[in-house]
């Protein structure tokens, strides 16, 4: 499966980071580790990150199948790297970075580190609908491209609906806060009480 | 008032880059305020904004429960948020885990079908966790399987993917509709999925072997996507499909399509196919030596990933110059100018053999753990059953003591073990060894250099020049086991040294034979009060040692023929350490070595007392073995009978049983005598046995006949140690913080009967300690 899902510029920030196993040490020690082994690399070198520094970082992974390995692949300023085990295609993995970078620049039209910096939730929606838990949802990249459509659409909606007179979309975007939403949390803290059944 | 959305907090922190921190503080301080709203849309942002500083390092668990709150709002946008939030910061420890299952549970039972992913995805993340619930899980992944939707069938092709590399028996009833699928799917991305559960069932099923040679040599020699035809090779190789003879013609296949991967220009396929042929290694390796060449040309490729997996392939064929070239990695581009011995020596062997690796390409990580697995697998390679593929050993320790130099990570004691190993195994090579070890004197395999010289000087025409420097006054600061060993070494050479020199004793000899054992004293001296054990036993010998020596050649007259004390004085150490030669034991000698008759090897000859039993249990069983050879005569099962009959009578450790109590009878002298012949004929040529078992005889040594003492002479010869309470010592009991004195040992006359006063002293002891 796929354990964890990076993206960092060329200068170690971190414009995207996705986990979907526990860590066995903190991401700030992760990204910065992973970051300055790859950095080093000319692009000519293969785009495997294979260096021993690694092993503390991925958990003790004994036999060799189940080894993490970590597939990166950089373009323009952006490092996209994928951290996965075994069960993974590492050729394949390759193939899906593409898929992910084409998904994204279908979104935003000629994607640059910015829409990245600026609309990280967008971001993680669109890797949802690629990959799910650390497996693979879609990877055909019309598919991917309606579906974050579709759930952009009715982020759109339901905002819209919330906030007739806004013209943005968003949560907190700079339009005004017509909805006075008041926080549903009846059933909840009946449940924190004790109180009724569900 | 506005409130910052996540678009302004990106902005200010681009703008506040050198104030950072600051901004931040004050970032979080507003949406501390703000979560607390009761507007659901300013919760909404503050907490978006919370989701983005925690990507950048910022804690955010604090606020699970109000990330809890936005995930429960109606509003889709709001709700996909408070998602957002929870799948990025909760983990197992978050407190608010029952109330995100049960918010859960009613989303998806009233919910809008978009979420109906995160159904999905929850399933297979359950079943993956509580394999107890998959039964039931497998019928529905079976009928997902058929399932018309391309996508739920890639889904459920991942999850079983997944399964299956956990238990792969329960998925075999899944593989005919997975055949199916893999022989009809045209999606590259579901049949790599579906090549790789193959990989992972084949092994359990072998008929699924023969029935998936076909459409996977098929699709090997058809398919364009190079990395289905990766994963197809991969799994022919790990499923088990090249064995036999329908296999071998695959097998050949794979190995000259990973071979092309070699050869090719983009590095990625290279890597991959090194990662591959490592595993087919095991079964072919005569189709992966034919392109050995190809292989050793990557331990040199500039990149670190693919020289890792090329170093995993080397065939130790051609050992030395892998070693080398290995070795030319370790070295660093400024040698010369700081370790000029490492530098010379690499010169003299790396050249010739290869001089185009000299050359540094663009300098390969020197990271340490990187250092270290070169390091190490230089020693594995050499070492791999028993040395089997060196075959010079002088280059092998110049190797290694080149390694010492140069690794710079913390492998020395293996390089001392290696050395001591090798040395130990190879008589050829020790004049060598030592010679090298003279020049050595560095780091941790000093252990090594200083056992070496010490076990070797004989090999060394002049033996005495290496004690100062094993008495440098700076190895006080070394670790406690290589003192030892110096202190060792020391008299060892000595004692060498001093025997030649006795052999032809000249007057004029006396000033350098005695200066020396002046500074042997001298240095040994700082060593008693050491705080190590071994240290302060080793030092207290010898300086007891030397002081005898030194007052013999204080009292030597130079008159000549009359100089018996000196030449006495000068052979003492030889015999202690040279007389016999150690030699290396077969790894399965000991099992060649009968049992004799009637040996219990757990049996207690001397039972310990009950709480040393506990805590000394492994280490008692080490040392009963090795006497329970030498005193299996007096039927020693008859003994434990009686002891363990005595154990229960007082429940106090019987320490020592009189032998008084079994009377002899005639017949069983005679059988004694006879197992005595017979045992001094096999000890005679075992050369296993200790000295003293053919020199005594055991039988005539008493065991301590406490009611009618024995005569001195008897008892001292005996080298027999008993356990921790040994009877005829009694050593004074005052607290002594370092042993300086050599032990004073009085042998007490015992009125009372021997066993009681024992049996008392020892339950003494430990009382006496307690406060």
């Amino acid at each position: 499966m796929i354990h964890a899902v990076l993206i960092f510029n060329t200068s170690g920030v971190a414009r995207l980071t996705k986990f979907y196993t526990p860590l066995h040490q903190s991401s700030q020690t992760l990204i910065p580790k992973i970051f300055s082994l790859i950095c080093s690399r000319p692009a000519s070198l293969c785009n495997f990150l294979d260096a021993p520094e690694l092993e503390a970082f991925l958990g003790p992974k004994g036999e060799e199948d189940e080894r993490w390995r970590v597939v990166y692949r950089s373009y323009a300023t952006l490092y996209f790297v994928f951290v996965v085990d075994g069960a993974e295609s590492e050729l394949g993995i390759l193939d899906l970075i593409q898929v992910f970078v084409e998904s994204l620049d279908r979104a935003f039209e000629n994607v640059c580190e910015l829409d990245l910096v600026f609309q990280f939730d967008e971001v993680h929606h669109i890797l949802a609908e690629i990959i799910q838990g650390g497996l693979v949802l879609e990877t055909n990249v019309e598919e991917i491209d309606n579906s974050v459509q579709l759930s952009a659409k009715l982020r759109k909606e339901s905002f819209a609906s919330a906030n007739p007179l806004s013209l943005g979309i968003g949560v907190g975007g700079a339009g005004s806060r017509g909805g006075n939403l008041k926080s549903p949390l009846g059933w909840l803290t009946g449940k924190i009480t004790g109180g009724r059944a569900m | 008032m506005w409130e910052r959305t996540l678009q302004d907090l990106i902005r200010g922190l681009r703008a506040n880059k050198k104030d950072e921190s600051k901004f931040i503080a004050k970032a979080v301080d507003e949406i501390r305020k703000e979560i607390k709203s009761e507007d659901m849309e300013l919760k909404a942002g503050a907490i978006l904004k919370l989701t983005y500083l925690d990507m950048l390092g910022y804690d955010m668990s604090w606020a699970s429960f109000h990330v809890v709150e936005v995930m429960s709002s109606p509003r889709f946008h709001l709700k996909s948020v408070g998602y957002l939030a929870a799948v990025q910061s909760f983990d197992q420890e978050t407190d608010v885990l029952m109330l995100t299952t049960n918010l859960l549970k009613k989303d998806l039972t009233s919910t809008p079908a978009d979420i109906a992913v995160t159904l999905n995805w929850t399933c297979s993340y359950f079943m993956i966790k509580y394999p107890d619930v998959l039964p039931q899980g497998i019928t529905r992944l079976k009928e997902k399987l058929d399932d018309p939707d391309p996508g739920v069938v890639g889904s459920t092709v991942n999850v079983l993917c997944e399964l299956a590399r956990r238990n792969p028996e329960e998925y075999l009833t899944l593989a005919p509709q997975l055949f199916h699928l893999l022989t009809t799917s045209t999606n590259n991305w579901m049949l790599i999925k579906i090549i790789k559960l193959f990989g992972s069932l084949s092994p359990y099923e072998p008929r699924l072997v023969r029935k998936l040679q076909p459409p996977i040599t098929e699709l090997i020699s058809t398919t364009p996507a190079i990395s289905l035809l990766y994963e197809c090779v991969h799994t022919c190789i790990i499923g088990g499909m090249l064995q036999g003879s329908s296999g071998d013609s695959l097998a050949k296949m794979c190995v000259s399509k990973l071979a092309a991967f070699i050869q090719d220009a983009d590095q990625n396929l290279k890597y991959i196919a090194l990662l591959a042929l490592v595993k087919i290694v095991p079964s072919h390796p005569h189709l992966v030596a034919e392109y050995q060449d190809t292989i050793l040309a990557s331990v040199n490729d500039q990149d670190i990933s693919i020289r890792m997996r090329a170093l995993d392939l080397v065939s130790p064929s051609s050992l030395q110059s892998i070693v080398q070239q290995v070795l030319s990695h370790l070295v660093p581009d400024t040698s010369s100018s700081t370790l000029p011995t490492a530098a010379q020596s690499l010169a003299q062997h790396a050249i010739p053999s290869s001089p185009t690796t000299a050359k540094p390409h663009i300098s390969p990580s020197q990271s340490p753990a990187y250092r270290l697995v070169l390091s190490q697998r230089i020693l594995t390679i050499c070492s791999q059953s028993m040395y089997e593929n060196v075959t010079n050993f002088e280059w092998y320790l110049s190797v290694l003591v080149d390694l010492a130099h140069v690794a710079n990570v913390d492998i020395g004691s293996q390089i001392r073990d290696q050395l001591v190993d090798v040395v130990g195994r190879v008589k050829g090579v020790r004049r060598y060894a030592v010679k090298l070890m003279y020049t050595l004197f560095c780091s941790e395999v000093l252990w090594a250099a200083a056992w070496i010289c010490g076990e070797y000087c004989s090999e060394l025409s002049e033996p005495q020049k290496l004690l100062p420097y094993l008495l440098q006054p700076q190895i006080a600061t070394l670790l406690p086991e290589i003192i030892a060993v110096y202190i060792q070494s020391t008299a060892k050479i000595f004692g060498h040294w001093a025997a030649e020199v006795a052999q032809r004793w000249d007057d004029d000899d006396l000033p350098e034979v005695k200066s020396m054992v002046d500074l042997i004293l001298d240095r040994v001296r700082d060593f008693v009060g050491n705080s190590n054990v071994e240290v302060q036993e080793r030092a207290a010998n010898t300086l007891q040692l030397f002081t005898f020596i030194q007052a013999d050649l204080n009292a030597y007259r130079p008159k000549p023929a009359d100089n018996p004390f000196v030449e006495a004085a000068c052979t003492y150490f030889e015999p202690l350490h040279g007389a016999y030669e150690l030699n290396p034991v077969a790894l399965a000698a000991q099992a060649s070595v009968p049992i004799p008759d009637g040996l219990d090897l757990d049996a207690w000859i001397v039972a310990p007392p009950p709480d040393l039993l506990a805590e000394a249990d492994a280490e008692a069983r080490a040392r009963k073995v090795k006497k329970g050879k030498g005193k299996e005569v007096n039927g020693s099962k008859v003994k434990s009978g009686k002891k363990k009959h005595k154990e229960e009578g007082n429940g106090n450790a019987v320490v020592l049983t009189p032998p008084g109590d079994d009377v002899e009878t005639p017949d069983q002298a005679l059988e004694r005598e006879q197992r005595l012949a017979e045992r001094r004929e096999r000890q005679r040529d075992d050369p296993l046995q200790p000295r003293s078992a053919f020199e005594h005889d055991i039988d005539s040594i008493p065991v301590v006949r406490l009611d009618d003492m024995p005569s001195l002479a008897a008892t001292t010869n005996t080298p027999t140690r008993m356990l921790s309470s040994f009877p005829q010592y009694e050593v004074d009991d005052e607290v002594r913080t370092s042993t300086p004195e050599p032990i004073q040992v009085t042998r007490t006359k015992k009125k009372t009967p021997g066993k009681k006063k024992r049996t008392q002293n020892s339950n003494n002891l430990p009382e006496a300690s307690n406060p």
